[in-house]
């Protein structure tokens, strides 16, 4: 996701009911990895608030605070269907998750079938390069490569990024890849682009390579107002995008 | 004027862990000789969290000292020249939290490089918990379950355990890697403060009558720990053990 879902603030039910959707599973384990906002309250207050007990069942690792709260971290990631990364910088992100063996655990976790979703940081994060501010300034920065190419957020909401991105893939520096807005996200099947979506009208997601960038086709995601739907048509939602979505996992 | 290399590392104390007991870190300002020191608070391996920073600044207020923090989770608004900033300290205050995390953040950001200049031009560097394993060659964390070494930034060249009397099996813990070919080092109590002047230890201070730290040491197949003579920073009569209980 290039921003927006519930860290974000104002939230895009769309794109979280997405996440769970991805994983095909009537109500699927999910779990926030909070680490590259400092593991802060809020964002991990906002996690649950988001994904309730009776959507999901949620939990979240702070690896800030295992001193007292000791969790089996390999065991529990991989027994979730889906693993949500909150943002903030993605330079501490990484360099934490290799200092505690997290991006091995989280290749295997994937490799597994686990859905690994996130924004911001916790988006470019899985693509060979990012653009980061981890540093005050937008500037690229490796990510673990699960995915190839690059991958560029908040490309409406935070422009400055954009001739930074734009710059670094025209010379070469980093791979081409794909921008993202606000409100919308890259849904990969394997290593593969399988579709674009988007929760906000106007969001959108764009190729950039050396020629510049190119504007991708998103589908619009359907927004599900569970809090004013009835319980059973969300149900019903949710049963059938499992249902279409459970090829995902192999 | 050439100021020498100082560590006063806590083995858990200070702001952080003794409410209302300002001795360990009024005696970290002290060894800076400096009227109203520059204070720079690293709170990393908390993951920089908000309440652990306005803590610090209610307890360095502006008047007794200068403080500033450093958040590596939000670099922007902060200092652009966090090398420089550094260098300017007269001291440095590192928080506790996740040693793991600290020194893998430290190290992504060249803090670590920064630190090592700015303790070699005299900054005086202090922290407890993760806070002062860091300065060391190794230090034992638990926390992430089983105790274990894990290596610091090694300006010391010894190995450390903090937390050492008040959780038994940090100590067991320590002993037994010493005994496995850990090199010597320190054990220190909640409450104690090894200050190191160069790599030397010159002396342990203590925020409390009976807080302890050891030197451990392998001794033949054995090891050997010898606990250090401390120095109660507070007034002889202030806190009467005999009262206290």
């Amino acid at each position: 996701m290039g921003g927006g879902g519930f860290t974000a603030g104002p939230d895009d039910p769309a794109l979280d009911e997405h996440v769970l959707a991805l994983t095909g599973v009537p109500r699927p384990r999910v779990c926030l990895l909070p680490t590259a906002g400092g593991d802060s309250e809020a964002q991990i207050r906002r996690f649950y608030e988001t994904y309730p007990d009776r959507l999901c069942e949620p939990s979240h690792v702070s690896l800030f605070r295992l001193g007292h709260r000791p969790i089996p971290l390999r065991e529990h990631l991989l027994a979730q269907d889906a693993i949500y990364v909150g943002g903030g910088s993605m330079v501490n992100l990484l360099a934490i998750w290799r200092a505690q063996g997290l991006d091995e655990i989280l290749h295997e976790a994937w490799r597994g079938g686990v859905v690994l979703a996130g924004l911001s940081a916790g988006s470019m994060c899985w693509f060979e390069w990012g653009v980061t501010t981890s540093s005050g300034h937008p500037a690229p920065a490796p990510g673990l490569g699960f995915l190839p190419g690059s991958n560029s957020v908040h490309h409406d909401s935070e422009p400055a990024r954009r001739p930074v991105y734009r710059d670094a893939v025209r010379g070469g520096s980093i791979p081409p890849g794909w921008a993202v807005d606000d409100g919308a996200a890259l849904c990969f099947r394997g290593t593969g682009l399988a579709e674009v979506v988007t929760a906000r009208a106007r969001a959108g997601a764009y190729a950039v390579d050396a020629a510049g960038e190119h504007a991708l086709e998103p589908r619009a995601l359907e927004r599900p107002d569970a809090r004013t739907a009835t319980i059973p048509a969300v149900a019903e939602l949710r049963s059938l995008r499992a249902a279409r979505a459970g090829g995902l996992r192999d | 004027m050439s100021r020498p290399r100082q560590i006063l590392a806590m083995g858990g104390g200070g702001f952080s862990m003794e409410a209302g007991n300002v001795l360990l870190d009024e005696h970290a300002l002290g060894l800076t000789s400096v009227d109203c020191p520059r204070v720079c608070f690293l709170p990393t391996a908390s993951g920089d969290a908000d309440h652990y920073i306005v803590r610090f600044y209610r307890a360095f207020a502006a008047g007794r000292c200068q403080p500033s923090h450093v958040s590596l989770f939000r670099r922007d608004g902060g200092a652009a020249d966090l090398a420089g900033h550094l260098l300017q300290q007269d001291l440095v205050y590192v928080g506790g939290g996740s040693v793991i995390s600290l020194l893998g953040t430290w190290s992504a950001h060249g803090i670590d490089r920064m630190l090592r200049a700015a303790w070699e031009a005299g900054v005086v560097m202090t922290g407890l918990s993760a806070g002062s394993l860091c300065w060391f060659e190794q230090g034992m964390t638990a926390f992430h379950g089983e105790s274990k070494p894990v290596a610091g930034m090694g300006f010391l060249p010894f190995t450390n355990a903090v937390h050492y009397e008040d959780k038994p099996e940090r100590r067991a813990a320590f002993l037994s890697a010493i005994a496995d070919g850990l090199p010597a080092g320190y054990g220190t109590g909640d409450g104690a403060a090894l200050h190191f002047v160069g790599t030397e230890l010159a002396e342990v201070v203590t925020s409390r009558p009976n807080a302890r730290a050891y030197h451990v040491a392998p001794d033949g197949a054995e090891v050997k720990e010898t606990e250090l003579s401390t120095r109660y920073l507070g007034a002889p009569l202030a806190v009467e053990p005999a009262l206290a209980a």
